[in-house]
């Protein structure tokens, strides 16, 4: 019996140094996107700092704007009346209490506007990367399958078109389509009118009223978030399947391909063994890459749907140079940017234990 | 819910608190709270949450008339007002409004020194008893009685209001914490109560059973914040049944509407700077007469679409002391052309600055400025087009720096005195460069204007006043651009506001 135990510490040793360097690889990705967030507020900051507009100007009436009290008000609840550094320790040392400040458009909290207008964007930008990586990755497949033959030409063209045309125009044509002209689709907005949003738990209309079993709420919040899901999958499919296609083109040449084929195995087997495997690495790349972009750049569909997400609330406080929002969406930005990257780098390792090791 | 909609499409009758009405606009909104709210969204919406002292009735906005004062009297020098409320009134939470009230709401508006502070400037309010108010103003103020039809001077349930943390003291700049509590709850006496606010998707109202008037119609109403091409699709579909931001483009062929073109009270107007320093050549005043003679004001109109006019004067149509149609500047190109050649400038290069992301009334400034550009090109004059972002605009024109601009102003009140801001050494005219002196008998007529109480003499001196600057002065004014409602049939009373957009509250 006490033979019999010997053995076994060794492949816990290996669990257990392998959970090591998996933590010390999330440590040094946390630090250094403590590094990158840091840099992100310096920038945004200094940028904002750099347009030729006066925030107060922009957020007072004209006739406010002429009056010495109001505009010294005004600079004064915002810390506009200090002197830049100490405006971006101030922020600093905010930032660490969780504070982002006070927008000046929406005089709320940032951090209360980002918990409001976050989630509508999460929720659009996963449903149509959801779409994106079914459609793409299928869609790549078949064109790589049928290399140089009529599906590959289809699905190419098609592809090709997906990520030519601008997305505002592709919003207008299939807003005026699938809601004007054959009412197949809900217009703008998360809900009906008159529906009242389901209690917030995630924010996602969808995954809250799912979980409170409103499914009326429910049905409706997924059919207010197709037509926009859609529009915005429509560049990311196209993306994802001509990365997907080139992608494993490239596996296909290889010796390993044709060993497979000549010991018999089936076209199916090779395909989804042998080529699709290896082939993710890149796609997986493309895919965060794609959902960080989509995440910072709804801001079309977001006005075309009205939709309530942060496409709007950055470009809202951009015109009207609202800095603390402005900071506080840029490092929202950069934070998603980050852990789809860990996300990402976990993921390859999964995929290809070579990546793993190294 | 959705019943309650389908409800509103086709019960045309009025009331019955019934139905559900969706408005949609896009909004310019950041908060509703009365003391911090100066935007077109937030009018239209406070306008209908909180009762005035006075108030104007459908589209005429010359005369007011009581709201919750019953009446009112002033001293002869127009310095002192003596308002009576009107008995019986409560709030939407029950409590009586009182003079305190009153007295509390105006001067929270003053002090807390946000965008609507000023239209308090000089005047302190105080309440003898609970059923009176008096308004004491540092100077001859006629225009107290449009002023107090501002959706911004609505009357709050103070004890409400101070629980929220609200304040009225001179120190409310710092000390009122009030907003917040007022974007989740409204605490006034209107037609409408606030159920839910946001800032970029919609605000819902919910009819007040207490309100004192006639009961409205709708029992809620959605407001939506919705880009204007999707409005009109919207509407058309019967998703939405008010669409407020329509261009006369967008709205001319629309059938199984109804439209409602009227001309809006913003003024769009041109400049030359009038500061030598700035510009040589926009300051020299046969090089002005050029500018105002070599412009095609009815290609302007016709541009604008149906419902703009041309603006006589600075003084928009619906105001007193406006001028009449036709006598505003008139395009003459052998005028002009003789006044640059007596200039003395040549063919001069002069550059236009305009605000290419702000349109008026769905009308782009960019394609204004260009239309401009090229009618003074058949003068001899060159116009450089120089379209900023509103923000960085702004900097310069406020600043006064722009040789030329395009601009446009809309109405602070409905008073014809929020135009003496256009003068020598006023807050529009120092942005022309035009300097406290410039035309002393002109500035002599602003100041009578701006004192004299009896309203037949000020008609006659703005109109005065107004005349002398189509002679002479470096503002031209342009156009009234339309105002545009497009409505569902089953939608009755839709009538077009200067002041917020439309009455919610008075909507059949």
């Amino acid at each position: 019996m006490s033979s019999a135990s010997i053995p076994a510490p060794a492949p816990r040793r290996r669990a257990t140094a392998g959970h090591r360097d998996l933590r010390r690889f999330l440590l040094r990705r946390l630090g250094s996107g403590l590094v990158v967030c840091i840099g992100i507020t310096l920038v945004a900051f200094v940028l904002t700092h750099l347009v030729p507009g006066d925030p107060a100007a922009a957020n007072l009436g004209q006739r406010a704007i002429g009056d010495p009290a109001a505009v010294a008000a005004f600079r004064h609840q915002y810390g506009l009346d200090r002197p830049l550094p100490v405006q971006y320790a101030l922020y600093l040392k905010n930032l660490l209490h969780g504070n982002l400040g006070i927008s000046e458009q929406s005089h709320r909290p940032v951090l209360a506007d980002l918990e409001e207008y976050a989630p509508a964007t999460i929720e659009l930008a996963l449903f149509a990367i959801v779409l994106s990586l079914v459609i793409g990755i299928s869609l790549g497949i078949v064109a790589a399958a049928y290399h140089d033959r009529w599906p590959d030409h289809v699905i190419r063209v098609v592809s090709l078109a997906g990520v030519s045309m601008p997305v505002f125009w592709i919003a207008l044509v299939a807003f005026y389509l699938l809601f004007f002209k054959l009412g197949w689709l809900p217009g703008g907005g998360r809900l009906d009118p008159a529906q009242t949003p389901p209690t917030h738990l995630t924010g996602m209309f969808t995954v809250d009223a799912a979980m409170h079993g409103q499914w009326g709420l429910f049905w409706s919040a997924l059919r207010h978030l197709i037509l926009p899901g859609l529009v915005l999958a429509i560049f990311t499919t196209g993306t994802l399947t001509r990365s997907t296609r080139a992608s494993m083109l490239e596996i296909m040449g290889n010796d390993y391909v044709r060993a497979a084929r000549l010991k018999g195995l089936p076209e199916r087997i090779v395909i989804l063994r042998h080529v699709l495997r290896p082939a993710l690495v890149p796609i997986i790349t493309v895919a965060g890459v794609a959902f960080g972009n989509l995440l910072a750049g709804t801001v079309l569909v977001e006005n075309i749907f009205s939709w309530p997400g942060l496409g709007q609330y950055a470009y809202r406080s951009a015109v009207n140079l609202d800095l603390p929002a402005i900071m506080g969406v840029s490092l929202f930005v950069a934070l998603v940017y980050i852990v789809v990257n860990v996300i990402t780098d976990l993921l390859y390792g999964i995929i290809d234990p070579r990546i793993r090791l190294s | 819910m959705t019943v309650g909609l389908a409800a509103c499409g086709s019960n045309g009758s009025s009331g019955t608190s019934s139905s559900s009405l969706v408005v949609e606009t896009s909004f310019v909104l950041t908060t509703l709270d009365p003391a911090r709210m100066f935007e077109p969204t937030g009018f239209m919406i406070d306008h209908v949450l909180y009762d005035t002292l006075l108030t104007y009735q459908g589209s005429n906005v010359t005369t007011p008339v009581p709201d919750l004062a019953a009446s009112y009297t002033v001293s002869a020098d127009a310095e002192t007002y003596t308002f009576t409320l009107r008995k019986g009134v409560r709030f939407a939470n029950g409590d009586p409004v009182t003079a305190a009230d009153v007295v509390f709401s105006l001067m929270r508006t003053k002090n807390v020194n946000g965008s609507p502070s000023f239209l308090m400037a000089g005047i302190t309010a105080t309440a003898p008893s609970p059923g009176t108010v008096v308004l004491t103003s540092s100077t001859p103020n006629p225009a107290i009685p449009a002023i107090l039809t501002d959706p911004s001077l609505g009357i709050l349930d103070a004890k409400k209001v101070q629980a929220a943390g609200g304040s009225d003291a001179a120190d409310a700049a710092t000390a009122d914490k009030a907003e917040a509590a007022l974007n989740t709850t409204s605490e006034g006496s209107g037609p409408y109560t606030l159920t839910s606010f946001s800032t970029t998707t919609q605000v819902v109202l919910t009819a007040n059973p207490r309100y004192w008037g006639p009961k409205p119609r709708y029992s809620e109403i959605v407001i939506r914040n919705v880009d204007p091409s999707v409005q009109k699709l919207d509407v058309l579909r019967g998703e939405s049944q008010l669409a407020l931001d329509l261009s006369p483009a967008q709205a001319q062929g629309m059938t199984g509407v109804q439209i409602v073109n009227g001309a809006s009270p913003n003024m769009v107007f041109l400049f030359t700077n009038d500061n030598p320093k700035i510009s040589r050549i926009t300051s020299n005043p046969e090089f002005q007469q050029a500018v105002r003679y070599g412009i095609n004001y009815a290609s302007l109109v016709q541009l604008a679409g149906k419902g703009a006019v041309q603006a006589a004067g600075i003084i928009p149509t619906m105001f007193l002391g406006n001028l009449p149609p036709g006598s505003g500047a008139a395009y003459n190109l052998s005028k002009a052309r003789a006044a640059l050649a007596a200039s003395g400038l040549g063919h001069p290069t002069v550059t236009l600055a305009y605000p290419s992301d702000l349109p008026v009334n769905g009308i782009s400034l960019a394609d204004l400025a260009a239309r401009v550009q090229q009618d003074l090109q058949e003068v001899g004059i060159n116009i450089q087009l120089q379209g900023q972002s509103l923000q960085v605009a702004l900097a310069s024109y406020r600043g006064g720096q722009e040789a030329m601009g395009l601009w446009y102003w809309g109405p602070d009140f409905p008073d014809p005195s929020d135009y003496l801001n256009f003068l020598p050494g006023a807050l529009v005219g120092l942005r022309a460069g035009w300097a406290r002196g410039a035309d002393p008998a002109l500035e002599a007529i602003g100041a009578a204007a701006a004192t004299t109480t009896q309203n037949p003499v000020r008609e006659t001196l703005y109109q005065q006043l107004q005349r002398s600057m189509n002679n002479s002065s470096p503002f031209m004014p342009l156009i009234q651009p339309a105002q545009v409602l497009v409505g569902a049939t089953s939608v009755t009373n839709l009538q077009p506001s200067p002041l917020w957009t439309v009455d919610l509250g008075e909507l059949g």
